[in-house]
């Protein structure tokens, strides 16, 4: 054990009367000290606590199109021809008996076929949806997995279960996770961005905060939430009348004032104090660059179909795009709007114009500049949708089985993985856990989710809680 | 056996990897035996007990290893874990010192034991294999101080717990904080503010030995103490004034931290305390403090999501309790035994349902509804003596008005006929529907730009049937708001009706998506609409002011309520009290529609014009309605139409004829449109209720119960509720299988404390939520006291005693001191040092034994020798410094810039937010509303706690959300912090003022400016070489903000607050960079 590390650790004990305070100890690099020099010596280093990684990195960064409320997997991804003829009868209660329920509780189960005919795509003939032609142009680059289900049936926890892997809240997110086992490879801007778009359809669940904590991490692993109204990061831009000069003259004032009070006071976070306000400004130069699209030429923001500051869904991945190029570790969609419980033939309309177009744009524009080998792009809500009807059309909460789309970063092209049964109701073949989903994504980017953990309340809390779960090596390429 | 616990585990592990020597003292005076809880029971405790602990579910290989008597005896396979005092023979030592798959523990467990480790182990089992009771849970007993030689810097027995340490590891402890440092460290940790200047220059004049303790005690009285402890002890209750799941709407929560802040202005006793909070209600006739204080069993988040299952929900909420109650009063994480019985510690699943089976009598329902009547569930009302009197009053007025409508209603069956007759030739004949008005002219008072959009197409956007539509067709006289959009505004509208009579003026609001506030505002989540007036123009004749009598909502009576809010009636529109409003918060997809009857009838010639005046004046900035459009009705009692936002209201009246809404509520039309035996009763009724509102000869009696009903309304929403416990019939409670909620197959359980902690002796009678209180703030339980001791200790050192403020369990930190911790343990109790000053259970006498010890007076700077020895001063060898707290952080900007309020208690505020922080929310849809005058100066305690969206400045300096109980507030120091101190508006704001003060009286030149500054903000004066840097900056600011004026300018009018006339901008700009690096210092934010 080398003294830079025992100082680290003393130091963040000494920091903490959070990090420690908490009773946090960066198990994993306790972990990582005791692997045998061989194996550090062929594992790439990482800039956060998981250092060297785990297992070597398939992906750099994570891009997360989150679709929140709930997609319809019978509308997207899971086409049930079954269900198309079962339409209007009633679901076998074998399926259905003691099963969680939402809002069709008490009501009578009648089978719902797809709104939407469905096509094959590509080469490697996967079925989509064929409301989302552009998506199917793509798929081959893509993993399909259809074998989803999840724990939670109502939104607000079912958000806080598929971020943190736990429905008490005070857990990190996966974002921050990531963030605290790699760090970030970007020092004038956020390691974890959280953007947020606005559907034009459909019901607009709120969406808490708490879905991007840091939980019981310190806040720097936060994510940090850009807006499209108002400053794009809180309090990023000066007060009126403060000019760039003014500002960057105050902050080197308090910098040389806390550098004079660091030679008489020994306190660690001074130093840190000042590197932060330096990093303040530096994010304060490089948010408007960050923003501004002018430099984009045409065809990217027809190929998104981007309208930069309009906060919608494609410029979101056009500015996430931006991020990853920046060296942002983790960057959150948000696109609200996917809880359809009525109408969700037209409503998918809506949805598919938002997202289609937008969702392909951002994979092959990633392919075209070499990055999508290194960024995991994935695809998904909090849960899916009934193969029963609901109200006038619609279907409701669904946890049994749904789908997520993946991309890049290590991930199969072209694979259709896992089934739910004949009418869609519960993943049977291959199911894939939140957990599971969680354990795969971090060993991609080059964690083993069983090590990277904090202690906290006694208990080593992990993103894959404490049954953990399994990396699902067949969607790894 | 001599103990020497100066060991965390963390070191020890660090040492043992480093090759030193386990349980390295230096300064240890005799070899020391292995002891079980020091050494042993943490390294089983994160390696062994996982598999083979208390968790019989998890046991592998039927080995148990935290009981002696189980870990001597031979396993199924014959093997005999510990052999005491021969480790050759014992399984344990075989199995670590193993190599490939025989190794413990296995790979798989991603535990690995050090050499060293394995060397303890095998110590302790040659020594004999003694096992210890976990510390915690064994009784607290006083210990003895210890007694030293050198008493110099010992003021009471916390320092000689701490030297008597010191000085066997050969540290000495710091001198004494000089009196600047030492009061700035008291003022803050005990009232978070600063000392005033004036406090500095007495505190340092005065050489009277019992100077500082004079400090202490001016401290500990003032009503500041009180804020600073509730501070923390609302994170431990989770305490918020929002539901935190979903739409997270208000909850009527603040009078339960008005309690605590009295409870601990005056002092009460924890155990009082513990006790009302708990069990306020089941004591006997509590008083309403009491009964506030039982709010604390409904401070968890709670749902009002549709679709949720109320059993999933329940299940969440009382395992809430279970977990808060355990991390507060327990430091326990008996919260991990939802699922399984405890890994680490001797809880088991069967006392985690026990636990929770204390809460099964609280009256609640799973799905907490956040709106109408039942919101929130069991409240209580806190009426003052004069609100309970006028309540009586208007309880007695209402009463009298509904007995004499009642008595003068009553109808005879051929009269009643007979209008119903008329009633219905009038509505065939069309007497009843409404005219919608096109508008000549519409603009706003304050700036916002109006636009009539008549034939002209206007996109709409709406929700209709579930899913948002879009239109874009003519407006028919749809009046939009748009442009500048002020906190209050008014609206004027000239319609032309043409010739007629008039009986009613209607007002529809508009319902559109891209309004923020529920859709209906331009701001805030709801419309307010203080006034409604109207007036006759002929000609060019002045013009005549037209009276209403009456408004209805086109939910009120006689129709059932839904959307209406008896806060908010539609009588308010015209009591012509510009504080009182007509609005609506929740009403998803529905149009309001508000007709106003005139005072007698309205004629109008060709030419007439109205002049129609909306006002809103609330104090809800930007509750202004966003789109409207007006109405005319010829017969005084056409009833306002229904709409759904988008779908205009039409009806088919019986003629088969289109036309615009017939003027008569639904039930009402069905009911005409059938012959009177084929009604059913709903029918029948709204028919009955609609003809004794249609009657003029009842108008009057009818308008009186009304008027009482909105009176009666408004006074209630005056008078603050909070969430109460009340207690009924238990509800079952089931041991949940694996925390499944939908499993009802294992037993059920009855209210007990933990099976190893004892038992309650109840008399054979079901164990109360009180019997629990009663025994969680007794002398016998070991936890409560310790579990709070250490977490005051943590305010006045930046860490627990023991670290792990939640856990003080084998999971937990074996505490630095647990003689120190255990005696003021014992004081805390029942204190025998100035036992005749204090009482059992006494906070400040527990925490003014604290500030006084030398241990927390003792300057912070650590001497190079304790720096090496104890790099995390665990040992106390001197003070620690760290950031101030969130809430801390504001309020001590605000407190040297002169403009934080000293308002103690009372509602939570809204101090100012960035626009569009809340966007992602919804139910209703909402934007913030900053409050006004001293609200947005309020110290940080008193900030709307939302729970989804805690206050982005709040949260930037780690203020918990409160979601969950936090007993441990991380301290964290990012970037986003720096942005917050420069650029969010209030401290911008406090920046000017101080600034503006410091012009004001810190006289003329820039070095005593300075120096007035600094005496506020640092309580020193400036050296030489930071007066260099400020009058740098300075200077270069004048510069600058003198070749920019309008930039002086916007920078010196930031916030609210008042700006002088005839203040020098480019001075007050210059000077305002200085304070604002000033309130940036880390030296500001740090409590040394």
């Amino acid at each position: 054990m080398n003294h830079t590390l025992v100082r680290e650790i003393s130091r963040r004990a000494f920091l903490g009367r959070g990090a420690a305070g908490l009773g946090i100890v960066a198990l994993n690099t306790l972990a990582g000290s005791r692997l045998s020099a061989m194996a550090q010596a062929a594992m790439p280093q990482s800039k956060g606590v998981v250092n060297p990684f785990d297992v070597p990195p398939k992906a750099r960064r994570v891009i997360f199109l989150y679709q929140a409320g709930g997609p319809s997997h019978l509308e997207t991804f899971d086409y049930k021809p079954k269900l198309a003829e079962m339409s209007g009868k009633p679901m076998p209660e074998s399926l259905t008996r003691g099963q969680q329920i939402a809002q069709l509780q008490g009501q009578k189960l009648t089978c719902f076929g797809p709104t939407h005919g469905f096509k094959r795509f590509g080469e490697s003939g996967q079925t989509v949806c064929e409301l989302f032609p552009h998506i199917g142009g793509i798929i081959d680059e893509t993993c399909i997995v259809r074998s989803m289900w999840t724990e939670q049936i109502n939104h607000d926890p079912a958000h806080t279960f598929m971020n943190s892997g736990s429905i008490i809240t005070g857990r990190p997110s996966m974002g921050s996770w990531v963030l605290y086992g790699l760090g970030a490879e970007t020092d004038d801007l956020p390691g974890f961005v959280v953007l947020v778009s606005q559907g034009n359809g459909g019901q607009m669940q709120p969406i808490a905060a708490r879905q991007w904590s840091a939980g019981m991490l310190p806040s720097r692993f936060q994510g940090v939430r850009f807006n499209s109204v108002g400053d794009a990061v809180l309090y990023i831009t000066n007060p009126p009348g403060v000019s760039r000069d003014i500002q960057r003259d105050s902050i080197q004032a308090i910098n040389a004032l806390n550098a004079l009070e660091d030679r008489s006071l020994h306190d660690p976070e001074l130093q840190t104090r000042i590197a932060q306000y330096e990093m303040a400004f530096k994010m304060q130069m490089s948010v408007p660059g960050l923003l501004d699209m002018s430099n984009e030429p045409p065809h990217i923001l027809e190929m998104y179909g981007a309208k930069p500051g309009d906060g919608s869904f494609a410029s979101n991945c056009l500015l996430a795009r931006r991020l990853a190029e920046r060296g942002v570790r983790f960057i959150q969609l948000y696109h609200r709007d996917w809880d359809h419980h009525s109408d969700v033939r037209n409503n998918l309309v809506f949805k598919a114009q938002e997202v289609d177009k937008p969702t392909a744009a951002l994979i092959t524009d990633l392919k075209q500049r070499g990055m999508l080998d290194d960024t995991l792009v994935i695809w998904g809500g909090e849960f899916g949708r009934t193969p029963m009807s609901q109200g006038r059309g619609g279907r409701d909460h669904h946890i049994k089985g749904f789908s997520f789309m993946l991309a890049g970063g290590g991930i199969k092209k072209g694979l259709a993985y896992g089934a739910t049964d004949d009418l869609g109701y519960a993943a049977v073949e291959n199911p894939v856990s939140v957990h599971d989903f969680h354990a795969t994504m971090l060993h991609l980017v080059g964690i083993d989710a069983a090590k990277l953990a904090v202690k906290y309340q006694g208990l080593d809390v992990r993103l894959t809680g404490p049954q953990g779960g399994t990396v699902v090596r067949d969607l790894i390429a | 056996m001599r103990r020497v616990y100066n060991v965390l585990m963390i070191r020890q592990l660090l040492c043992a990897a480093a090759g030193c020597v386990v349980a390295s003292a230096g300064a240890r005076a005799q070899p020391a035996s292995v002891s079980f809880n020091r050494d042993i029971r943490p390294i089983m405790s994160d390696t062994c007990f996982r598999c083979h602990g208390p968790d019989r579910n998890a046991r592998k290989a039927d080995m148990r290893l935290d009981i002696r008597d189980e870990a001597i005896k031979p396993t199924r396979s014959g093997h005999v874990p510990i052999v005491p005092g021969d480790p050759d023979r014992s399984e344990i030592i075989t199995r670590v010192f193993a190599s490939g798959a025989r190794v413990m523990p296995p790979p798989s467990a991603h535990k690995e034991l050090t050499a060293a480790q394995k060397d303890t182990i095998r110590r302790w089992v040659a020594e004999g294999a003694i096992y210890e009771g976990h510390w915690a849970y064994e009784r607290v007993k006083r210990p003895a101080v210890p007694t030293t030689a050198d008493g110099s810097r010992i003021v009471n027995p916390i320092d000689a717990f701490i030297q008597d340490r010191l000085r066997r590891r050969g540290l000495t402890p710091a001198s004494e904080a000089d009196k600047r440092t030492l009061l700035r460290r008291v003022t803050l940790d005990l009232t978070g503010l600063l000392p005033t200047s004036a406090d500095v220059r007495a505190f340092v004049a005065d050489t009277a030995p019992d100077a500082y303790e004079k400090v202490v005690d001016r401290l500990l009285a003032s009503r500041a103490y009180a804020e600073q402890r509730t501070m923390r002890w609302l994170d431990a209750v989770r305490y918020a004034d929002t539901a935190g799941f979903h739409g997270d709407n208000p909850i009527p929560a603040w009078p339960y931290r008005d309690y605590v802040l009295q409870s601990f202005l005056t002092n009460q006793p924890f155990d009082a305390f513990t006790r009302e909070q708990i069990a306020g209600d089941l004591l006997p006739n509590p008083t309403a403090e009491q009964r506030v204080a039982s709010a604390y069993n409904r401070l968890n988040r709670t749902s009002a999501e549709g679709g949720i299952q109320p059993k999933e929900y329940l299940a969440k909420y009382g395992a809430d309790r279970v977990r808060t109650l355990s991390a507060v009063w327990l430091g326990s994480t008996l919260g991990c035994a939802e699922c399984h019985d405890h890994k680490f510690d001797p809880f088991l699943t069967k006392d985690f349902y026990a636990m929770k089976a204390f809460f099964a009598d609280v009256q609640e329902t799973g799905l907490v509804p956040d709106r109408g009547a039942r919101a929130w569930g069991a409240k209580l009302a806190l009426p003052t003596d004069a609100q309970k009197r006028a309540l009586a009053d208007l309880d007695a007025t209402l009463a009298a008005a509904k007995s004499r409508l009642d008595d003068a209603a009553v109808m005879d069956p051929a009269d009643e006929e007979a209008r119903e007759i008329a009633l219905k030739t009038r509505w065939q004949n069309g007497e009843l529907q409404w005219t919608w008005q096109h508008p000549i002219a519409a603009r706003a008072q304050n700036g916002a730009t109006l636009t009539i959009y008549d034939q002209e197409p206007v996109e709409s956007n709406f929700y209709l049937d579930g899913s948002l539509k879009t239109d874009v067709k003519p407006g028919d006289g749809l009046i939009v708001a748009s442009g500048a959009n002020p906190d209050r505004e008014t609206y004027v509208v000239t319609i032309r009706p043409g010739a007629g009579t008039w009986g009613e003026l209607g007002l529809e609001v508009v319902q559109d998506e891209s309004l923020p506030g529920a859709r209906y505002a331009r701001g805030a989540d709801r419309f307010l609409l203080s006034e409604v007036e109207a007036a006759l123009v002929e000609g060019s004749g002045a013009p005549r002011p037209l009276r209403f009598t009456m408004a209805t909502v086109n939910d009120t009576p006689p129709s059932v309520s839904s959307i209406n809010d008896p806060a908010m009636p539609p009588l308010a529109a015209i009591d012509g009290d510009a504080k009182t409003a007509w609005g609506i918060r929740f009403g998803e997809a529905r149009n309001p529609f508000l007709a106003l009857r005139f005072a007698g009838r309205v004629e109008t010639s060709a030419d007439s014009t109205i002049v129609v005046t909306l006002r809103h004046e609330s104090d809800l900035r930007r509750a202004v309605i966003g789109r409207f459009r007006l109405a005319l009705a010829s017969d005084p009692f056409a009833w306002p139409p229904v709409a759904d936002a988008g779908r205009r209201a039409r009806s088919k009246d019986p003629s088969g004829k289109t036309t615009w809404a017939s003027g008569l509520p639904e039930d009402v039309m069905k009911a005409l449109r059938r012959p009177a035996d084929d009604r059913d009763e709903t029918e029948r009724n709204a028919l009955r209720d609609y003809l004794i509102f249609s009657n003029p000869d009842l108008a009057e009696l009818y308008r009186d119960v009304q008027l009482a009903e909105a009176e009666r309304g408004l006074l209630d929403a005056s008078i603050p509720h909070v969430v109460t416990t009340v207690s009924v019939d238990p509800a079952v409670t089931h041991v949940l299988p694996r925390g499944n909620w939908m499993d009802d197959s294992a037993p059920i359980v009855e209210p007990a404390i933990p099976r190893f902690l004892g038992a309650l002796d109840t008399k054979g009678e079901r164990a109360t939520r009180l019997d629990l209180a009663n025994w969680l703030a007794s002398r016998d339980n070991p936890l409560t006291a310790r579990t709070f001791v250490n977490r005051t200790w943590r305010e006045f050192f930046g860490m627990g005693l023991s670290r792990a403020l939640d856990d003080l369990g084998s999971q937990g930190e074996w505490p630095t001191h647990p003689e120190l911790l255990d005696w003021l343990a014992s004081e805390f109790m029942h204190p025998e040092l100035d036992a005749a000053s204090a009482h059992d259970w006494d906070v400040k006498h527990l925490i003014k034994l604290i500030v006084m010890s030398h241990t927390y007076r003792q300057s912070s700077l650590a001497d190079a020798n304790s720096g090496e020895a104890d790099p995390e001063n665990r040992l106390l060898a001197h003070q620690n410094l760290f950031r101030i707290d969130a809430e801390n952080v504001r309020d001590v900007a605000l407190q040297v810039s002169g403009l934080l309020s000293d308002r103690f208690g009372g509602p939570s505020v809204n101090p100012v937010e960035p626009s569009g922080y809340l966007a992602a929310l919804n139910f209703p849809k909402r934007e913030y509303s900053a409050g006004h005058g001293d609200e947005l100066y309020r110290r940080g305690l008193y900030t709307m706690w939302q729970r989804t969206f805690l206050h982005p400045s709040l949260l930037n300096f780690d203020a918990p959300t409160r979601e969950e109980c936090t007993v441990n507030r991380t301290t964290s120091n990012t970037p986003l912090q720096a942005l917050d101190l420069l650029n969010d508006p209030i401290y911008v704001e406090a920046a000017r003022t101080f600034a503006q003060n410091a012009l004001a009286s810190g006289g003329r030149a820039f070095n005593a400016q300075l120096d007035w500054i600094f005496d506020r903000a640092l309580n020193r004066p400036a050296t030489a070489e930071e007066r260099t840097i400020l009058r740098g900056l300075h200077e270069r600011s004048l510069k600058r903000f003198s070749a920019d004026l309008s930039g002086a300018r916007e920078f010196a009018a930031q916030g609210g607050s008042h700006l002088p006339s005839a203040v020098d901008v480019v001075r007050l700009a210059a000077l305002s960079t200085v304070t604002r690096a000033v309130l940036n210092l880390h030296e500001v934010i740090t409590r040394n």
